[in-house]
Order: C-alpha cells, then sequence, then structure tokens
C-alpha cells in the first residue's frame, strides 16, 4: 500500500529521547502529513553534518506527530541523538507499506529483529484501529539480549501474543528467533517480517518451504528515497526494482535473497 | 526611478531557449518526470535525463552507493530501461512538463552511441543529446581517456543526430582544456564539465570495499572546486557553451561555475538530497544578482575568466 502524498518539508521536533541504551524514539510536528503515513513506509531524514539524508521507518503517527525509533549505528544517527529541540528536514512519506487487506482472513505474525519493531509497531496499531482486523496478532522478536528489547508492553497493551528471543538467553529463548518461528507458523497464517538481511532470509526459507502468505520490508543503502539514484535495487522476482519506491515492503513469494 | 528590476535568468543555450540556467544533471533525476508532484518541475531551465543505452541494462550489483564526507560515491552501472522503452512512456510524461529536454546518452562502442543517438534525436520532444563519454562505472576503459575513439564517437554521432550534442567528458585528464578542444574540433555543440571523479572508499569496520565494484565516481560538494578548475580552464580554449557541474548546492554555486565560464550549469547529488533544493537554487541566483545589481544573467557567463594564465 502506498499513499501518493508526500512532502519535502522542515518540521520542529518535539522530543529526542533515549528509550533504552543506544535506541531513540524522535517525535517531530508534522501536521497533516501524519495522517498519510501508512505502516512500512519510511521518511528520508535530514541530519545537520552529513550528506545524506537517513532512511527511518515510521513508528508511530497519532493526529499531528510523527514518531521514529532507531539505533545510534554510526555519525549520522550519532548526531541525530544529541539533537533535543529543533528543526529537521524531511522527505516522505516514501515507499510502499504492508497490505493489510490480506489480514482479514488470517491470522497475523510479526517477525522482527532489532529496529524491525518499528514499522511493525506503527503495522500493530493500524490493525488495532481498523475494524475489519479483529483478530489479535503474534508478535516473534528477536534481539542480541534483553537490553535490545524495545516496546513489548505496547504490544501487549494491544492485545498481541509476544513471543522473544535472545541471543545470549538473557530473555525469552535462547537462540535466533526463526528458530520458533519455523515450529509454529501455520498456512493460515500472514507473516509480517522486519529485521536484519540474516533474519529475512530465513524468514522468506520457512515461509516459501510452508507456502505460508507475507511481506517482507528490506533495507539497502540508499541516497534519494524516490527511486532517481537507482542505488538501492533489489531482485524481485527476476526483476530489478528499487527498495525505495518499489518497496521497501515486498511480497515475500517474490522476494529473492 | 526603477525599483528592484527583476534581474533576467533566461539564456540562450546551443539555440535552445532556457528560462535560467539551472538543469538537472544526469543520473540524479531519473526519466525526469517522476518528482512532479514534489517539486514545480516547469520552473527549471531544461530537465537532463539518465543515461540511456541502446538495450536496456540491470546495472551493478549491491552496495551501489557509499557516503563520504561531503558527498557520495556511486556504482551504479548505468541502470536503464533501454532507448526503445525510453521512448514511450517516459518521454511521453517528460514531455508534458514542458521544458527543453536533454537525454543523456551512452554505449559499449561507436555504433551503439549512434543507433541510439538516432533512435533519441528523432523524436521531436527532445531537444539536445549529452553524450556520457566519462561513466566511470564500466569495467572497461572509457572513452575519455581515448582521444581518436573520443573523436569518433562525436563525429559519427553528429553525422545521425538532428539535434545539438552535448560532450560530457570525465575530469580525470591530463589536460581537460586540450579534450575539450578535441570534442569541439569533432563537433560537439557544447561540453559538459564534469562528470564524477573515479574514486574508492574502504570500511574499514568490515575490511571489504564501500561499493561492489570497488572503484566508483565521486560527486557532491566536496568536488565543486576542481570542476570549477575544469570549466575555467576548458572556457579558455573553446568558443561552445559549458555545462557546470559538481557539488551544486546553492545559487551562489551555480554563479561561481558561470563566473568561471559555465553557459548553464546542472544540479546531481544535491537535488538526490533535497528536490527542491532545484528550485530554491534558482531564487538564490535572481537574489545574488540584484544585490550585485546585475540584469542578465548572460553578463556573468566566463566574467572573471578574460585572460590567460600559464597554468
Amino acid at each position: 500500500m502506498c499513499t501518493l502524498k508526500r512532502f519535502d518539508i522542515t518540521c520542529k521536533i518535539i522530543s529526542n529521547k533515549e528509550v533504552c541504551t543506544n535506541y531513540f524514539e524522535l517525535k517531530i510536528k508534522a501536521g497533516s502529513i501524519a495522517k498519510y503515513c501508512l505502516p512500512g513506509q519510511f521518511f528520508m531524514i535530514g541530519v545537520p553534518g552529513v550528506f545524506l539524508r537517513r532512511p527511518i521507518s515510521v513508528y508511530d503517527s497519532k493526529k499531528s506527530v510523527l514518531s521514529f525509533l532507531y539505533k545510534v549505528v554510526g555519525k549520522g544517527t550519532g548526531i541525530l541523538s544529541r539533537m533535543r529541540s529543533g528543526q529537521l528536514q524531511i522527505l516522505g512519506p516514501l515507499g510502499k507499506g504492508y497490505d493489510l487487506e490480506i489480514c482479514k482472513d488470517l491470522n497475523y505474525v510479526a517477525v522482527a529483529g532489532g529496529t524491525g519493531i518499528a514499522s511493525l509497531h506503527f503495522l500493530a496499531i493500524k490493525l488495532g484501529k481498523n475494524k475489519p482486523y479483529k483478530k489479535k496478532g503474534t508478535l516473534y522478536y528477536g534481539a542480541r539480549s534483553k537490553k535490545d528489547l524495545l516496546c513489548l508492553d505496547k504490544f501487549k497493551e494491544i492485545g498481541w501474543k509476544v513471543v522473544v528471543s535472545t541471543e545470549d538467553g538473557s530473555k525469552g529463548y535462547k537462540g535466533y528467533i526463526t528458530d520458533i518461528l519455523e515450529k509454529k507458523v501455520k498456512d493460515s497464517d500472514v507473516l509480517f517480517a522486519c529485521g536484519p538481511m540474516p533474519m529475512l532470509k530465513k524468514v522468506v526459507q520457512i515461509a516459501k518451504g510452508k507456502k505460508v502468505k507475507g511481506f517482507a520490508s528490506l533495507e539497502e543503502k540508499m541516497a534519494c528515497g524516490v527511486g532517481n539514484c537507482q542505488g538501492c535495487a533489489v531482485n524481485i522476482n527476476g526483476a530489478i526494482k528499487m527498495t525505495c519506491k518499489d518497496g521497501p515492503v515486498f511480497k515475500i513469494e517474490e522476494v529473492n535473497l | 526611478m526603477v525599483l528592484c528590476m527583476k534581474p533576467s535568468l533566461a539564456i540562450d543555450f546551443m539555440g535552445i531557449k532556457l528560462k535560467n540556467p539551472v538543469l538537472t544533471a544526469s543520473g540524479a533525476f531519473g526519466y525526469g518526470y517522476e518528482l512532479a508532484d514534489l517539486i514545480p518541475l516547469n520552473k527549471l531551465g531544461a530537465i537532463l535525463t539518465k543515461t540511456i543505452t541502446l538495450e536496456p541494462k540491470s546495472g551493478n550489483l549491491q552496495p551501489r552507493i557509499a557516503e563520504v564526507s561531503s558527498g557520495l560515491l556511486n556504482s551504479i552501472g548505468l541502470q536503464n530501461i533501454g532507448a526503445k522503452a525510453f521512448i514511450k512512456e517516459p518521454l511521453e510524461n517528460l514531455s508534458k512538463v514542458g521544458l527543453p529536454i536533454i537525454v543523456s546518452v551512452a554505449g559499449s562502442c561507436v555504433k551503439e552511441y549512434v543507433q541510439t543517438v538516432e533512435i533519441l534525436s528523432a523524436q521531436d520532444t527532445i531537444s539536445a543529446i549529452e553524450l556520457n563519454l566519462s561513466c566511470p562505472n564500466l569495467k572497461k576503459k572509457i572513452v575519455c581517456h581515448d582521444l581518436p575513439l573520443t573523436q569518433e564517437v562525436i563525429k559519427s554521432v553528429k553525422k545521425v543526430s538532428k539535434v545539438p550534442v552535448i560532450v560530457k567528458l570525465s575530469p580525470l585528464v591530463t589536460d581537460i582544456a586540450e579534450l575539450s578542444l578535441c570534442a569541439q574540433n569533432a563537433g560537439a555543440n557544447g561540453i559538459t564539465l564534469a562528470n564524477t571523479y573515479p574514486a574508492m572508499a574502504i570500511d574499514v569496520k568490515t575490511f571489504k570495499y564501500k561499493l561492489s565494484t570497488a572503484k566508483g565516481g565521486l560527486s557532491g560538494a566536496c568536488v565543486k572546486p576542481m570542476s570549477v578548475r575544469c570549466v575555467y580552464d576548458a572556457y579558455q580554449n573553446i568558443d561552445i557553451p559549458i555545462v557546470g557541474c559538481g557539488g551544486i548546492e546553492t545559487g551562489e554555486d551555480v554563479l561561481e561555475f558561470m563566473l568561471a565560464g559555465a553557459r548553464v550549469v546542472s544540479v546531481g547529488s544535491a537535488s538526490l538530497v533535497s528536490p527542491k533544493i532545484l528550485i530554491k537554487i534558482i531564487s538564490e541566483i535572481e537574489k545574488v544578482l540584484k544585490e550585485k545589481n546585475i540584469k542578465d544573467i548572460r553578463e556573468v557567463v566566463g566574467m572573471l575568466n578574460t585572460t590567460k594564465n600559464a597554468c
């Protein structure tokens, strides 16, 4: 799903708080833009001091406030994390998000790794708010350790079942979340996956093997976010597509990772 | 009394009338029409498309881009849908904008350049061709580094082209002024200076190249002084107009290129970061001209470049 309305504007920072070590939640005043955002879509956010804008998925969008959840991974996100107020240049909402229509008849299962939780959080909220989607979802969430698990309470609040794994065993199952997913997922489920490439590869393999429908949100280095630089090419069903414009969300059965 | 007269930005370029000297740069603005919802495209001087080849090209493997200090490295590999597909929907959409259209062309041999230009220049809506002779992303030697081949491509293309031909040169040559003269003598109607700079970056965390092809093309603010120098040197040696290109982010940057000798400019990396910067640049040019009390932008072209320098 995608909205055709996109904006290249300056927005005011409302807050930018560290929610746990190295993870920040940025809230900006986005006016009417907030209502055009769909789960899985992203914004290119300008950070002073680095050349390119950073693509960051929408974490939540309420009234006129847009939220982003991000991890400090390099220079750009480092500078962004130190901004407590002021203004940011943003371009978006961009890309195609998750298809919610399919959820009407299937049980929805979200699989998240790391900050991949952000777009799935927005998805869970949208599913919770819309009447046709009566079923509660299940979240499978993998992280390195307990301290890397984000917003579990928010999923529980909206009635989702939460299954957690950590690589060091500090919370939930010890190991990868895909090990549990493989045992539990059924063809009556619809999968929504967002996370690092090794996790997505495994999710795609499981989904294809068990003939489970679903969507995977991909991540590639991108310069423009609108399809012009063609930096973020990806092979989808044998054709070259742009992660930023044709994705970042693609049908799992069409993804070749 | 004349109060704040609006300076004229209109400029004639190879016989094409432009409302201002700001063009998009090849490779940074897709097929030219895709951002119509984000910026008023008809405010630009002209639209220059990404490079089109005879057959479709799927481009290079990931990663294709890497950020560096004040710039961008790319190795896209000329991904495009090919000339025949381009003249259908993309060109039709682009034509609706109502601006002069310049199409960038590349080929793997003289014949390919010629065939592509034959197809494209036959389209009524295309105002000019820009030959990409300097794409540093192809694994083979770039055309610009082979003087007889450069001349052969230009001469052969000129024989078939129904529209003016601009030649985009690589800055990585021994003498850019001599190469520009060589292009002029072969029949070029204009020169673009300059393409991206061959460069590379290595990720020391992973001990891997930052681009799949190891080397790529450097663009962005960091290359601007080098491209201004290319324009300056070439302007002294040639009579055909120059498209200044490299790291332009503001109206002042545009005037810097024009003072050195560029007749028009093309903006690339900055428009990838923010499309609306193209419109902002145009209003900034107007502002600077007003401050300097210059009524016509044509006065600026080569204004500072009137004497021959030793080096």
